[in-house]
């Protein structure tokens, strides 16, 4: 296989730590001892559990600070010190309110969509690799996985609108799916021209190809227009202003989400935060190196100093620029308009997506990478 | 031992999730219901390719059938009526040709599965870790084993579609009227065009 070389030069320490997953434990102890897989699983679950309840917490807050200081106020300052436990206080609210189905809506669906919707989200935590150690699932489609199952998020925002019987649930819904599945294409063309560079589709796999450095600035260019063009369909696709014509409040009340209440309510809210960390999650482990550390060419008392920083402190560091990122775009763009919104996907961000697919596929065949295997 | 075990204990679970959801399919009174519970049975499927080691072709199954059709078919629904669309009662000669034309391929069904020899392999199949890359290069393969000119007649074939798409949908514009994108593109949306009488009856008009 001609894509070896490029992999096995690299001799940075952290790359060269094999990475291990709970999943291939769980499977390692499949054969003999079968309460270990139930421990791995048990363990897995509540990691995940964890992390959103985290999530939840500490990017609202984030969010709400952040939005304060763009907009020349302090956002939350009174529930704790700094306004910390005010995440906190609206969870209990919202988990003490009435949880109201209306009467003419479709019961059961208008109950299932919200799990679906947040069911998405966490299919998607589960195969990023936080750290060399710290994995889910490594699946061998890790990148298609993730395009996959993004479809379920739509469905349960679609069946959501439709369920709750509603105009505004039902026009916003329609303009979320329309937005989801016109973006979704070139956020799948942007992640191709990773899957071209680093020949797999493993996200574990595609870290470990950037050890030589990471695809945003490796391949002329390319690299970085790619991921721009992620960014973009990407926070399209969690429906985050400018592209939040599917909750505009000004026009739809609420959008997809108007009849819904109490904890069903918080699911969305919910999903729509831990999305926000997904995408930015994926965008730094395809392009930005995921955890792995800054490293410059041959300059190796730099590089250990850099290998000092914990892999996890990279990974959510990287995370972190492109959440804050994200929150920039929402406090300084003004909302798009539907044709605009189809017209950016369709007439511009599409063509120039495929044009560098076909670049990427030159650069890859004439391997003219930045520090092609630094040794 | 305790692989096969679990092995069995999914198959299972999941024949039986398939097969529940495959009836409700048939049988559910509301459309969307029946488009939900036909997501469900393609999910299985998916569950299914990935029990035989096809990682790739379950993504694909997801991404394609879910991500891709099932929505589809919803905003068709969605599209049509509201919430409360139920089937209407189906007639008695309907009821009997549906029975008829189901009882006919169910037999048809048994009797291709019985007598089919299943060719099978000496040797089991050695699923390979990279099945994607292996897809690959067969579907870019020009040589005897290849799969290259179907590859590249079902993408002409696609490209038809879409172009054909485009065409259904684009506005067809009036005689001798000059094309604008209706205010789409900027410095545009002033410029009003008046409207022809036929256009006044048929569109509320979004120009």
């Amino acid at each position: 296989m001609n894509t070896v070389p490029l992999i096995e030069k690299t001799v940075h320490t952290v790359s060269s730590v094999m990475t291990t997953t709970l999943a291939d434990r769980a499977s390692s102890a499949m054969p003999n001892e079968w309460w270990w897989v139930v421990v791995w699983l048990a363990v897995g679950l509540a990691a995940i559990g964890a992390l959103i309840t985290a999530l939840g917490l500490v990017l609202i807050y984030v969010e709400r600070k952040i939005a304060g200081h763009f907009q020349c106020r302090l956002g939350p300052t009174r529930v704790g010190p700094f306004g910390l436990l005010q995440t906190l206080a609206d969870t209990i609210k919202l988990m003490v309110k009435e949880d109201i189905t209306p009467t003419e809506a479709d019961q059961a669906m208008h109950l299932f969509a919200p799990f679906l919707a947040l069911v998405a989200t966490v299919l998607v935590l589960v195969v990023i690799p936080y750290s060399p150690i710290l994995q889910i699932v490594d699946l061998n489609i890790g990148v298609l996985f993730v395009t996959a199952v993004s479809g379920y998020g739509v469905m349960g925002i679609l069946i959501g609108g439709w369920s709750s019987n509603n105009k505004w649930s039902m026009i916003g819904a329609m303009r979320v799916g329309a937005q989801i599945i016109s973006y979704e294409v070139s956020a799948t063309l942007a992640l191709l021209v990773v899957v071209l560079f680093s020949q797999t589709m493993s996200l574990a796999g595609i870290v470990e190809s950037q050890a030589p450095g990471w695809w945003v600035w490796r391949a002329h260019g390319v690299g970085f227009l790619a991921f721009v063009i992620y960014v973009i369909a990407a926070t399209a696709e969690i429906n985050r202003t400018p592209f939040d014509i599917a909750e505009g409040e000004s026009e739809l009340t609420g959008g997809f989400h108007t009849e819904y209440s109490g904890l069903r309510f918080s699911f969305f809210f919910l999903s729509e935060f831990v999305n926000m960390f997904a995408v930015s999650a994926l965008a730094a482990t395809l392009f930005l190196g995921g955890w792995m550390p800054f490293h410059i060419g041959l300059s190796n008392s730099f590089n250990s100093i850099m290998d000092m920083i914990p892999t996890v402190v990279w990974f959510l560091g990287k995370t972190s620029f492109i959440l804050f990122l994200i929150m920039w775009f929402r406090w300084t763009f003004p909302r798009l308009r539907v044709d605009q919104l189809m017209r950016l996907e369709w007439k511009i961000l599409l063509p120039i997506g495929l044009v560098n697919l076909f670049a990427a596929a030159i650069v890859v065949l004439t391997r003219l990478f930045f520090f092609p295997g630094v040794s | 031992m305790t692989g096969q075990a679990v092995f069995a204990i999914t198959f299972y679970a999941l024949s039986v999730a398939a097969l529940s959801l495959a009836f409700a399919v048939v049988t559910a009174r509301k459309l969307l219901r029946a488009a939900i519970a036909l997501m469900g049975v393609l999910s299985m499927s998916a569950g299914f390719y990935v029990m035989l080691e096809a990682e790739f072709l379950a993504g694909i199954q997801v991404l394609v059938y879910v991500g891709g059709i099932v929505i589809l078919m919803i905003f068709a629904v969605m599209l049509t009526r509201s919430a409360d669309l139920m089937e209407k009662d189906p007639t008695f000669l309907r009821k009997l040709l549906g029975a008829a034309s189901s009882l006919s391929f169910f037999c048809s069904t048994v009797v291709v599965l019985r007598t089919s020899p299943f060719l099978q392999s000496a040797e089991p199949v050695t699923a390979t870790t990279e099945n994607a890359r292996v897809i690959g290069r067969a579907l870019m393969d020009y040589g005897p084993t290849g799969y290259v000119l179907p590859f590249e007649l079902v993408s002409l074939l696609l490209l038809a579609a879409l172009i054909g798409g485009i065409v259904i949908s684009r506005k067809t514009l009036p005689f001798e009227q000059p094309f604008t994108s209706g205010g789409d593109l900027p410095g545009e949306a002033d410029f009003v065009v008046p409207l022809t009488q036929s256009d006044k009856a048929v569109e509320g008009g979004d120009r």
